[in-house]
């Protein structure tokens, strides 16, 4: 384990912990000008997890350990999580932390857990979140494998600070295919965190829910740590489909200056993603479920083709 | 020193096969039972020492016929494979010391015991077999203890059935495996497992037979019917014995053919790949849609089988277009997931048992609740479903991983053809691995979680401590073998890239014990218990639950077309305009794809020959001596003794 990677998970994970809510928010807002609203303050979903953390948490006496084990679980890998997607800074790699497909299985692992976590209270609106997320996740594995292996094969690495470093201090793509992957990322991004048109982060009506069904029994801390995984996990997809289309300004020294500007930098891109995120789904109307996996061809399309025209170009 | 050990090792299997044929009685079913562990523990000592040194023992060689001999060797390969008897049976033994006192006499009790020892040893013996000879011996000694395991329970009509057509298979799969070694030894001359160095055309007959033969026993599509029919038939502790060991003998077997093949081709790989992938995928389809529970479990062999396969047929092709390193990467890949295969199903088929034990069904749809009834079988089954679904850090991630890592580096071979098969592939087996995700979500989620489904269910209680102990045993072993799967990797000599998981394992717990710690330090309201919210309706009902069947709705809606599910209507109506309803029909039923149109046609045909073949059979001495002296007679003709 060398410095600049104990620095790196000093810096980075707290950074992202902190950045999370704030794109959730800023989200939430964009959606709300593009309804004519005004929409919650910047700040406000911190204030919520912060009213959460204080009230009481209530479990149903169907429950047993595994939705209280689920949260801290969930939130914990997020945080591992967050080791593997350079935001801060690009580090040296060390132990294998970043690799690509480890971090897709932890994805699954807190996937696999909420799911859990969703039927353990016996109501049948987690039992239809849970299997409604699962059913959808299955879907939706393959395009994500095969972005990530053309992710990976063209930026010749399965290590994602590797990756990373390789684009880092570039303005634009270094590949044009990127740009290709970038559209399967972005689709990823969306179906991952619950995101019109295939989930609907705004309602709490069962014909509609899937994530917001899975954790409609937890309370209190218990949902805020949810919450909050939920968020960083938005913002650690978000940063890896920022460092491959607009890697510009990510710095790869260990130098204060650099380190605060690729910071800012950083905060710029994802709040113009986030626009970008809030416009996209302000202009779409949810899907029927069984109609997702078509949209889900569109992105594994983009991917295989990005392999191929790297293998044959 | 290495053969006294394995001569141990034999003679505590036989002992423990015989002692309970003379003696029945409880202690002596325990005395065979520690006997089986106690050969595990020599055969870990003796696989250990081969696996990391190289040393290869020597064992003397015994006349068998004229030109046949009768040897035993083990290399590194079978020595690989003997160290996962060794893992799996201690783990089964334990359990099974209170799990063989279910049955209904006295006399099958011991039987039982006797009959797993002799599977145990006759598997073991398949691996040290020197030529085809003793493998093919072994291989049927094997066949036939399991297939008198698995009619246990002979009584009843369901289990004759499975006992049936697991025989048949079975016998199928010996028959292509003869025809297979046979076609080779007229090659090379010698019945001994040497390599082959043959141009891959004169290879390809062997190569079919054996990879048919050895296919249908280790349950590839589609041949994996008789998985699913067997296993729920068999006692559980067997069940997990052959899914978790007999499986993996077929697999041994085909590896100890292809790898000692200089020149394979690459449609060998090709055809490999295809029927892996072809088997996890649809294992996993089938599976999800299962509503029994060993019946699911079985079905889920099929997919992990497939996973290995997966693995094999990457080696093959990369070993073809001359990737060295890949071909390692991915032959690695595929042991490491049989070996951590065998640990997860048998410790989900004792869980299974347990499950099945106390509640005296096997349909999921009836459990429910029993994280509360049965909390350390619960928590044993948590940690195999988190091990099969290959979630990390538990070990069924690390073989996963492997190929994957495989896959991922794959698209630098130039073959345009190749590179679209190969991302083909790779969506298979990434679809597969989040399908088992999914199933394994449902089996845990319905059978432990929520109020209990049924009287059953709720009556549930822990079982006894063998039958505890037993399973953590190979608990233990997943959860160490995917920590420290970096480490067993360099240990076992092999220098691969691969992420360290024990980093992993270690960061998550410290980070969830900070976590935990920081918010349970900032408590300041207890919490609170309440109903869960039921929509307004006063207490909840087990009826109002996600049910199985539910649970994999939309699944089965977006693989209908696999299911083939066929709809027929019919209606009446009172007038000609077709307005007035009178009554109507509607059917739903799952096409049996591969039973209608694969096993049954050949069987008919079967039944059609033997019914003119059974004339000649009349029971009269002089027509038979008629029949000897006509086959004598072609015999002569047939090799040229008139000429």
């Amino acid at each position: 384990m060398n410095t600049s990677f104990l620095l790196f998970a000093l810096l980075n994970p707290l950074f992202a912990l902190l950045a999370a809510p704030l794109y959730m928010a800023l989200i939430r807002k964009i959606k709300a000008y593009a309804q004519g609203r005004k929409g919650p303050r910047l700040f406000q979903v911190y204030y919520d997890l912060k009213k959460l953390m204080k009230k009481e948490t209530v479990y149903s006496p169907t429950s047993s350990w595994v939705m209280r084990f689920t949260p801290y679980l969930n939130l914990s890998t997020l945080l591992v999580c967050s080791l593997f997607v350079p935001l801060v800074f690009v580090p040296e790699p060390a132990g294998g932390l970043g690799n690509i497909i480890v971090f897709l299985y932890l994805l699954a692992l807190e996937r696999f857990f909420t799911a859990l976590g969703g039927l353990d209270a016996g109501s049948a609106f987690g039992g239809m979140g849970s299997s409604r997320s699962m059913s959808l996740a299955a879907v939706i594995e393959p395009t994500m494998v095969i972005s990530f292996a053309a992710l990976a094969f063209v930026l010749k690495s399965l290590n994602l600070h590797e990756m990373f470093a390789l684009t880092a201090g570039k303005i634009l793509p270094i590949s044009p295919t990127l740009v290709l992957v970038s559209i399967s990322l972005f689709i990823i991004l969306i179906v991952e965190t619950g995101r019109l048109p295939v989930d609907n982060p705004a309602t709490h009506l069962e014909l509609t829910m899937i994530n917001e069904a899975m954790i409609l029994e937890q309370a209190g801390k218990n949902l805020a740590l949810l919450e909050l995984a939920h968020a960083l996990k938005q913002l650690l997809l978000m940063g890896i489909l920022i460092n491959t289309i607009l890697p510009v300004g990510l710095s790869t020294e260990i130098d204060a200056g650099k380190i605060a500007v690729s910071t800012l930098l950083f905060l710029v891109k994802a709040g113009l993603l986030a626009v970008i995120i809030g416009l996209f789904e302000s202009s779409l109307a949810k899907m029927r479920l069984f109609r997702l996996p078509a949209f889900y061809v569109m992105a594994f399309f983009f991917s295989a083709i990005t392999i191929l025209i790297e293998v044959f170009a | 020193m290495l053969e006294a050990l394995m001569y141990g090792a034999v003679a505590a299997l036989v002992s423990g096969t015989v002692l309970p044929l003379l003696y029945r009685s409880k202690n002596i079913r325990k005395t065979s039972f520690g006997l089986s562990i106690l050969s595990s523990i020599l055969l870990l000592g003796f696989a250990g020492m081969i696996f990391y040194t190289g040393k290869e023992p020597v064992f003397p060689v015994i006349g068998f016929l004229p030109g046949l001999d009768f040897t035993l060797s083990a290399d590194r390969l079978a020595a690989g494979f003997i160290l996962l008897i060794a893992a799996v049976v201690p783990g089964v033994s334990i359990y099974s010391i209170e799990y063989v006192e279910h049955s209904r006499s006295e006399a099958r009790k011991s039987l039982q015991t006797a009959l797993i020892n002799l599977f145990i040893l006759s598997m073991l013996m398949v691996m040290l077999a020197g030529n085809m000879v003793g493998f093919l011996i072994f291989w049927e000694i094997m066949s036939l203890s399991s297939l008198l395991l698995v009619m246990h329970d002979y009584s009843s009509e369901e289990n004759k059935k499975a006992g049936f057509f697991y025989f048949v298979m079975t016998n199928v799969s010996t028959a292509f495996l003869f025809v297979g070694f046979i076609s080779l030894f007229r090659l090379t001359g010698s019945a001994d497992f040497g390599p082959l160095e043959y141009p891959a055309a004169d290879l390809a007959l062997p190569f079919i037979f054996l990879f048919t033969g050895f296919g249908v026993k280790a349950g590839l599509v589609p041949f994996h019917k008789w998985l699913p029919y067997a296993h729920p038939a068999a006692p559980s502790s067997v069940s997990a014995l052959m899914s978790g060991v007999m499986l993996k003998v077929a697999v041994y077997g085909f590896l100890r053919f292809l790898l000692s093949v200089s020149s394979p081709e690459l449609w060998w790989g090709v055809l490999i790949l295809t029927a892996g992938s072809l088997s996890a995928l649809f294992g996993v389809i089938y599976a999800l849609k299962e509503n029994d529970i060993k019946r699911l479990l079985a079905y889920s062999s099929i997919e992990n089988i497939g996973i290995i396969f997966t693995g094999i047929g990457l080696y093959t092709i990369f070993k073809v277009e001359g990737l060295e390193s890949l071909a390692l990467l991915s032959l690695v890949g595929a042991c490491f997931h049989a070996f951590n295969h065998a640990l997860f199903k048998s410790l989900l088929f004792l869980c299974a048992g347990s499950v099945v034990h106390a509640t005296g069904t096997r349909k999921i749809e009836a459990f429910g609740g029993l994280v509360k009834s049965m909390p350390a079988t619960s928590v044993l089954f948590m940690i195999g479903s988190v091990s099969i679904a290959a979630l990390p850090p538990a070990n069924g991630f690390a073989g996963e991983l492997l190929l994957y890592q495989a896959f991922f580096q794959s698209f630098s071979v130039t073959d345009p053809l190749l590179t679209v098969f190969l991302i083909i592939a790779l969506s298979s087996f990434a679809l597969t691995g989040a399908l088992a995700a999914a199933l394994f979500v449902k089996l845990f989620g319905i059978t432990c979680l929520a109020l209990p489904r049924s009287e059953k269910s709720k009556l549930a209680e822990e079982v006894q401590k063998p039958m505890l102990i037993g399973p953590a045993v190979p608990a233990a072993l997943c959860i160490l073998g995917g920590l420290f799967s970096k480490q067993l990797l360099s240990l076992a000599g092999w220098e691969i890239e691969f992420p360290d998981l024990l980093l992993l394992g270690l960061l998550l717990g410290l980070i969830y014990a900070a976590l935990f710690l920081i918010i349970r330090s900032k408590e300041t309201v207890p919490a609170r218990i309440s109903e869960t919210w039921g929509c307004g309706i006063p207490t909840l009902a087990p009826y109002m639950e996600y049910s199985s069947a539910g649970f994999s709705e939309p699944l089965v809606m977006i693989f209908k077309s696999v299911y083939r599910t066929k709809i027929e209507n019919s209606a009446e109506y009172f007038d000609e305009q077709e307005s007035l309803f009178k009554k109507g029909k509607v059917e739903i039923r799952l096409l049996r794809f591969f039973e209608e149109y694969l096993y049954i046609p050949p069987a008919k045909a079967i039944d059609i020959v033997s019914k003119y073949v059974s004339g000649l059979q009349n029971g009269k001495l002089d027509s038979y001596v008629l029949y000897a002296f006509i086959a004598v007679i072609v015999l002569i003709i047939a090799t040229g003794g008139f000429v």
